[in-house]
């Protein structure tokens, strides 16, 4: 008496149709390759970025201003009595200020070119000052 | 008498297991790296800096390209209509001007004009937090 049909089953194979999810799978890859945009990496310049709508006052010049004016050839970054053309010395410039808890002050001119005013502002942040205050001069300083 | 050989049919069979495991790693590596387009941010040229921190959660993403327009969510838009999008915003959260946090997007091949009408608006209101968005260098 036969009691199972092992023998019959030994020999049958299980296939799964694989056309239809592959065929899926590709479409999907298509559409990755086709919508995929590479965009480049955004970080936040200061967080800590006060607006400061009316011009600043005599006691604002403390502890660091930096100005992004015209100079004698282009825009500058002034501090004090001296004009850089370079973020790199303004940073070496910044770091000797003593009092960065106080923060700093970038004054920024109308016609200014706005990588210079972001270079400066990030001069301050490189150079430890806490926060960093964004001031408009207008027109001209 | 057997004339022919009887051969039993082959079927080509192509072990299509490591295609697939390419295929759906291509699949996960697309996905991972896709980021979904935000409608608030333009293409533009931004200052290329180290920057400071990541990006956070804003309330506000303000674009100014190297022309001096202002772009907020695809639209083109004056200081003034600007301000009016800022005052619901504000409004949306209690008219609590410390709650909002803007981000500027401001393409570097662009003068500060723009930038300072948008930082001077923005101080009359008393918002005080203030992001300018920079592009890390490769």
């Amino acid at each position: 008496m036969k009691l199972s049909n092992r023998r019959i089953q030994r020999h049958r194979r299980l296939q799964l149709p694989m056309t239809s999810m592959i065929d899926v799978v590709f479409l999907l890859l298509i559409f990755f390759l086709t919508t995929a945009s590479f965009v480049p990496t955004e970080r936040d310049l200061e967080s800590s970025m006060r607006v400061q709508a009316s011009r600043a006052t005599a006691s604002d010049f403390q502890p660091a201003v930096v100005d992004v004016v015209p100079g004698r050839s282009g825009f500058v970054y002034r501090l004090g009595q001296r004009e850089l053309d370079d973020p790199d010395q303004l940073v070496d410039l910044l770091a000797r200020f003593e009092n960065k808890a106080q923060g700093a002050f970038v004054r920024v001119s109308d016609r200014a070119p706005f990588l210079m005013a972001a270079a400066a502002v990030q001069a301050c942040k490189t150079a430890g000052f806490a926060s960093v205050s964004y001031i408009p001069l207008g027109e001209e300083p | 008498m057997r004339l022919s050989k009887h051969r039993r049919a082959t079927i080509a069979e192509m072990d299509m297991t490591p295609m697939i495991d390419i295929v759906l790693l291509l699949i996960i590596f697309f996905m991972t790296v896709t980021q979904v387009s935000e409608l608030n941010r333009e293409r533009l040229e931004l200052p290329r800096l180290a920057g400071w921190e990541d990006q956070k959660q804003t309330t506000m993403t303000i674009n100014v390209d190297a022309a001096g327009q202002v772009l907020v969510s695809g639209n083109a838009m004056s200081v003034a209509q600007l301000l009016t999008l800022v005052s619901v915003e504000l409004a949306k959260l209690g008219d609590d001007p410390q709650r909002m946090t803007v981000v500027l997007r401001a393409d570097q091949r662009g003068d500060c004009r723009t930038v300072n009408q948008i930082v001077n608006a923005l101080g009359r209101m008393q918002i005080s937090r203030l992001r300018i968005a920079v592009q890390v260098p490769a």
